[in-house]
């Protein structure tokens, strides 16, 4: 949408026409006896002059300098380069490099899951030539990625670090509870706070009594729904009524704690699904063709500092020399 | 002599230094002193009749003739000198084929030349300068102050505008009274026109009236380069373009022009000359001062 602004461009015709010098008449040279002359029709040339060339350039400079920065280009400035995703293997990753050809190419290295978005966010900084690898434990993203330029993924998966999860059980039924929490799928870890923290993310409220209010968790278990007024009108799903509070999401559904190893197995996956999130898939080694739909997104205004500062300068030297010119 | 011609004009500013130039060899005098009388110089013998002075009886012819004579000698002239210079806008009028030489420099040097003479032989001479519409007056004096002052005067003369009208000049012409020698350096491309009217009216009131027109080789030989515009320098408005089609017509209406300058001076007997700014001065004041019809 920015680039639109590049249309504006013949706005510099403004400039060259005021400072072009209109008709010019032939120089006359005197002559005494002209009165024996038929008068004849004054011959006008049009010659393209210039009245004040320095601030003819200034001004022009300066439009096309406001135009570069309402329009924000994108200068390409990136070489060969390499994306990294963080915690890869470094000798696994010079081999790979040292395999495509790019072991001197310049290292960028990412989080990753922000890889392959910062690749198409930037993918116009690179210059026509480039080439552009990514390596690392990448996850699969939702859409295939489309780029503009070729982008090749090589992917290991790395191993994995087990999360812990922190649980804090507020009941009397607390082995009931604890089976429920005992055996979660995956290599997380599920710890149960004696007292809740910071870093607690799930309260099992099996008590009549309201809890403190100050107690916040991200998801709240709750067995007796008297103690929360959210979740009197609460819709349900499946049995499970859920609600929001200022404490925490409220879950509450009749019988808990879960009776049976499925019925736990259940809502464990519930939580891992719904709050935790499912764990990242390594997605495999491909080379993304450049693809002509492709759409880069908007610039973030790399260049637009430098062409501030251009403008400003430009704008100044515009002002004195117009005002020298009126002196 | 390398600077003979009328580059010398060019050379330098100095216009004393110019006449002088020019002088160099020169004659003296522009006109011999008509009256008789009491002088230096002797002129002819005439009888005596009552009431001559008795010194001026020449006593060693009386011995031989038995007769009295009375020598007469040519007196001392009387007979001022005036300068007209037009300095209108048209006499910018540069030449073609000489650098730096312009008509009023040209006639500027002439009339220097002039006022030199007249000075050297002891005739009071005064100048007038018409520019701009006005009329500046310089009075008859002698002597070498007034060279000076003249020649100051001449220096001054900045072609500009038009020459004064009828009225102005009338008004200027008082000088007319004593017996007078008017040397007018013009380019008389306004005839008839104030100036032309005055002249001949001094010549009718009997003085002796000279005038020099002066043109450029280009303007007579019809020889502008045609690939300029040209103007006026007496009109505003107006662009004029020369060419080989327009030569015949610019020749045949200069010299309808300039036939009826010839005429109508040759018609109030005004000796008329008519000089390119290209010739020699000395040449052109020589032809100038020559007394008409010897």
């Amino acid at each position: 949408m920015n680039a639109l602004w590049w249309f504006a461009l013949p706005v510099l015709l403004l400039p060259i026409w005021w400072h072009r010098k209109k008709r010019v008449q032939n120089e006359a040279a005197l002559m005494a006896t002209a009165r024996f002359l038929p008068r004849t029709e004054p011959r006008q040339t049009r010659m393209w002059r210039w009245s004040d060339p320095l601030l003819l350039v200034a001004r022009c400079l300066l439009l096309a300098c406001l135009i570069a920065w309402l329009a924000d280009p994108v200068y390409p400035w990136r070489g060969d380069t390499v994306v990294i995703v963080e915690g890869s293997d470094a000798a696994w990753v010079e081999q790979q490099a040292t395999q495509a050809g790019l072991a001197q190419a310049e290292r960028v290295t990412l989080a990753a899951a922000q890889a392959l978005g910062w690749v198409h966010t930037h993918e116009r900084e690179w210059q026509a030539g480039a080439r552009l690898l990514v390596l690392g434990d990448v996850p699969m993203p939702a859409a295939t990625p489309v780029f503009g330029r070729q982008v090749e993924v090589r992917t290991r998966q790395a191993l994995a670090k087990p999360a812990d999860y922190h649980v804090h059980i507020a009941s009397d039924r607390l082995d009931a509870w604890r089976r429920v929490f005992a055996a979660p799928a995956g290599p997380d870890r599920i710890v149960i706070d004696a007292t809740p923290g910071a870093a607690t993310s799930l309260i099992v409220w099996d008590r009549p009594e309201a809890p403190p209010a100050t107690l916040r968790a991200s998801l709240w278990l709750v067995t007796d729904p008297a103690a929360f007024p959210e979740l009197a009108q609460a819709p349900a799903v499946d049995g499970l009524r859920y609600a929001d509070s200022p404490r925490g999401r409220l879950w509450h559904r009749a019988g808990w704690p879960p009776p049976t190893p499925d019925a736990a197995r259940a809502l464990l996956d519930d939580w891992q699904q719904l709050h935790v999130g499912p764990r990242p898939f390594t997605m495999q080694s491909q080379v993304f063709a450049a693809s002509n739909g492709a759409n880069a997104p908007a610039p973030g205004g790399v260049l637009r500092d430098i062409l501030l500062a251009a403008l400003v300068i430009l704008f100044a030297i515009e002002r004195s020399l117009a005002h020298a010119r009126r002196r | 002599m390398a600077l003979a011609g009328s580059a010398l004009i060019a050379h330098t500013t100095n216009l004393d230094l110019v006449i002088r130039h020019v002088l160099a060899g020169l004659g003296h005098g522009i006109h011999a002193g008509r009256e008789r009388g009491a002088g230096v110089e002797f002129s002819e013998y005439r009888a005596y009749v009552p009431g001559d002075e008795w010194r001026r009886v020449d006593w060693k012819l009386a011995a031989r003739a038995d007769r009295y004579f009375v020598r007469e000698a040519e007196r001392d002239s009387h007979v001022a000198v005036w300068l007209v210079l037009d300095a209108s806008a048209s006499m910018a009028e540069p030449s073609h084929h000489v650098d730096g030489v312009d008509k009023l420099a040209y006639a500027r040097t002439l009339l220097g030349c002039v006022a030199a003479i007249a000075q050297r032989q002891g005739d009071a001479f005064g100048l007038i300068v018409l520019a701009d519409g006005k009329v500046s007056f310089t009075p008859a004096l002698r002597g070498p102050r007034q060279l000076q002052r003249v020649l100051a005067a001449l220096e001054r003369a900045a072609p500009s505008g038009h020459l004064p009208d009828a009225d102005t000049l009338k008004a200027s012409l008082h000088f007319a009274q004593s017996p007078s020698v008017i040397f007018a350096a013009s380019d008389l491309l306004d005839w008839p026109s104030p100036l032309s009217q005055a002249l001949l009216r001094l010549r009718q009131m009997r003085h002796d009236v000279r005038v020099l027109c002066l043109q450029t080789q280009a303007e007579a030989e019809a020889s502008f380069p045609a690939t300029q515009a040209y103007r006026d320098p007496e009109q505003e408005e107006g662009v004029f373009r020369f060419g080989a089609d327009l030569r015949d017509g610019y020749r045949r209406n200069r010299e309808a022009h300039y036939g009826a300058v010839t005429a109508g001076c040759r018609k109030h007997d005004v000796p008329l000359l008519l000089a390119a700014i290209e010739q020699a001065p000395g040449d052109v004041l020589r032809r100038w001062l020559r007394r008409p019809g010897r």
